[in-house]
């Protein structure tokens, strides 16, 4: 069995669940920013013989409908039975859409909310579930493994899950500034405040009124601590740190975007402990 | 905060001002030598070094960034010297086109082996001036003061190498100047394009230069013209990025082309001998009677062709007059319309509550369940649809408006508008 997957995040979690029943591969390289990802050939030759595919959904990898279509398997098309949305069934954030403000400044240009709904750890026994499922409907006779595969996961996952509440719980409701919105769901799991953040146009560098706000915010509300990512331009975070004294801390927003967020187990133990140990230093 | 707005203006401000002094020099010597591009050309080039760096695992500013990118850089300032000497037959300009899109073709390759290329290739395109630092300014001062001064005592050569008539019969003569001028060409757009971008750059290296030559032959006067123009655009753009809320670089973009434009308004209607400063007035007045009143006339003749149509125009002078197509509907239809209004508000004010509430939740008090979530979710979206189908009612409602509003304005307007361009069109036939 080949299953492709359109984010890192997704491979790390069908690899979790296929183990060495199938081969896993991504399309959207480890680092590589998926909302401005463009496919190549080689992305449609990927595709080729896949048993199943598996997207972000909400817009987020709005490429890949193109790819599918040139692609033209049933199978691994929407309503087929290799076609897997994870979006679906998680319990969305920013549910607003673009449709009534078009100028909508929520740092997502598209999309039914907002997509990065893996960083919430708990999410990702929906995600696993709907991966299983699509693999039995492809093969039938793994069913048992598959099970197995996911049980031992997810099994794995809650034991992480309690340690990385326990080492932010003494920063519950911190106050954060991010470069982009990713975090919500993180915020939501780990009970933070990401009060703004600097991009609220994706890929338009923020204007110098929008960072005189921010870093009036940030003095107001003694916000110590600015959230970047590692493929984001760096000098707006840099400019308000220098300019309100906050710290930047890198965080890795997918799974391979930073060498030690390796799988999505260690892309958490790291967030977690990297925030953790910025937190108390900041507070110190 | 507005302490915050000036600090975060110095530095950026006095960046640019650095920036146009070096720049405006050798804009004067490109536009002598008929290579405008050529600056878009180096700096291509240079960023298809940054690109080759960055793939290479060094950081642009690193030591080894810069070795990269000031290597390719000297390439094409050998080039571009070497294209002079080709360009008997064909224009200049030609090789430097296909050099430009060579190096940009060679960037978008190198940059598919790296996952993070192509925010890279924007932040060569766009720039970052804001950000620039104390040390970077100081890094500039220097770097262009070296480079200002050594062309200053090597003033008389390279400007004949850029614009003599020596210079254009006999390349050769010059080859070695050019190779001079190219490569601390290439230094100073290595260096600016960094931080300012490719398109920024362009601005200060052209604009100024232009600004300057539109008053003044002499290269001095030209000059000192064009490092006033230059700052004034810096200071328009930098502190206009400001007020209108919107990225620094593409207002100074703005702000550079305003400042061309108002040069050449002053130049052609104001400082111009007399006779010829009649003539531009009169011809001015025309040209821009002309454009207003055809404006005008194809803005009421699609109001009455397409009234569902977009008429930014006729919005334009609703908005303005307070005349809109409510005014054109039956009372039921003007009612539904402004209900449909304050219904489409009231539902956004609602999503926008519930999201606020859902955003508490992720810190404050008891957590949310899943379910709440997705219950929130299901409202915000069905309150969504329901706002969108308000907005269907005000377009529609706005569009049988304008149906009828199209025989009372859109006509008058066409009429008017066509009517004023060809009196225009034939006055000016007759002034001529």
């Amino acid at each position: 069995m080949r299953i492709v997957a359109s984010t890192s995040d997704l491979a790390s979690l069908a690899q979790a669940v296929a183990g060495d029943l199938a081969q896993v591969e991504t399309i959207v390289p480890p680092a590589a920013d998926p909302e401005a990802f463009e496919p190549r050939p080689s992305d449609l030759a990927r595709l080729k013989g896949a048993s199943i595919v598996i997207r972000v959904g909400l817009g987020y990898d709005d490429w890949l409908n193109k790819l599918l279509m040139m692609h033209g398997d049933a199978a691994v098309n929407r309503g087929g039975a290799g076609y897997v949305d994870a979006s679906v069934g998680i319990p969305l954030l920013e549910v607003k859409g673009s449709q009534l403000d078009p100028t909508a400044r929520d740092g997502h240009a598209h999309g039914l909310a907002n997509p990065h709904y893996w960083l919430d750890p708990a999410n990702a026994k929906t995600i696993t579930g709907a991966i299983a499922e699509a693999g039995i409907r492809v093969a039938p006779e793994m069913a048992e493994k598959l099970i197995a595969n996911r049980d031992d996961f997810l099994s794995r996952l809650n034991a992480s899950l309690a340690r990385w509440e326990q080492l932010l719980a003494p920063h519950r409701a911190a106050r954060l500034i991010a470069y982009h919105n990713t975090w919500p769901y993180f915020a939501r799991r780990f009970r933070l405040d990401v009060v703004d953040v600097i991009e609220i146009k994706e890929g338009v560098a923020p204007s110098p009124a929008r960072l005189a706000k921010l870093a009036a915010i940030m003095r107001e509300q003694k916000i110590r601590l600015i959230v970047h990512e590692p493929f984001e331009p760096e000098e707006a975070s840099q400019l308000l740190a220098r300019r309100t004294g906050a710290a930047v801390v890198k965080l890795a927003p997918s799974v391979g975007s930073l060498p030690a967020a390796n799988s999505y187990l260690a892309l958490f133990n790291y967030n977690v402990a990297t925030l953790a140990q910025a937190l108390s230093a900041v507070s110190n | 905060m507005l302490e915050d707005v000036l600090a975060f203006a110095a530095l950026p401000l006095a960046a640019a001002v650095v920036f146009t002094g070096i720049h405006t020099w050798f804009g004067l010597q490109v536009l002598r030598r008929n290579v405008v591009f050529a600056d878009l050309a180096l700096a291509q080039v240079s960023a298809l070094g940054a690109t080759v760096a960055v793939v290479a695992g060094h950081a642009v500013q690193s030591p080894a960034g810069y070795a990269y990118t000031l290597a390719f850089t000297a390439v094409g300032a050998l080039l571009l010297t070497a294209s002079r000497g080709l360009a008997r037959s064909v224009r200049q300009e030609a090789f430097i086109g296909v050099l430009y899109v060579f190096a940009t073709a060679a960037t978008v390759l190198v940059v598919d082996r790296s996952p993070q290329g192509a925010e890279h290739v924007k932040k060569m395109l766009v720039g970052g001036i804001l950000s620039v630092t104390g040390d970077d300014l100081l890094r500039f001062v220097v770097l262009y003061g070296i480079i200002g001064a050594l062309h200053w005592l090597m003033r008389r050569p390279l400007l004949a190498a850029a614009g003599s008539e020596d210079a254009r019969n006999d390349a050769g003569k010059f080859l070695g100047w050019d190779l001079v001028f190219y490569l601390s060409f290439g230094v100073v757009v290595t260096s600016s394009v960094a931080t300012a971008g490719v398109l920024l750059v362009f601005c200060f290296l052209i604009v100024p230069a232009l600004v300057g030559n539109l008053f003044s032959s002499h290269v001095g006067v030209a000059l000192l013209i064009g490092w006033a123009a230059g700052a004034l655009a810096s200071a328009a753009g930098i502190f206009g990025s400001f007020l209108l809320d919107a990225p620094t670089g593409a207002v100074t973009v703005l702000a550079f082309a305003a400042t061309l434009l108002i040069a050449g308004a002053i130049r052609a209607f104001i400082t111009a001998p007399a006779t010829q400063r009649r003539r531009n007035r009169r011809v001015g007045l025309h040209v821009g009677g002309l454009i207003i009143c055809l404006l005008l006339g194809l803005s009421g003749a699609w109001v009455v062709i397409a009234p569902a149509g977009d008429h930014p125009l006729l919005a334009a002078i609703e908005m303005a007059t307070g005349i809109g197509p409510d005014r054109f509907m039956t009372t039921t239809e003007r009612a539904d319309y402004l209900e449909a209004t304050v219904v489409a508000r009231r539902h956004k004010a609602e999503i926008d509550r519930l999201y606020d509430r859902e955003r508490q939740s992720r810190w404050q008090g008891e957590a949310l369940t899943a379910d709440d979530i997705r219950r929130l979710g299901s409202m915000q979206q069905t309150l969504t649809e329901m706002g969108r189908g308000e907005r269907f009612v005000v377009d529609y409602l706005r569009t049988r408006g304008r149906e009828r509003e199209r025989w009372y304005v859109g006509l008058p307007l066409a009429a008017f508008g066509f009517l004023g361009a060809a009196t225009i069109a034939r006055r000016a036939r007759r002034g001529l």
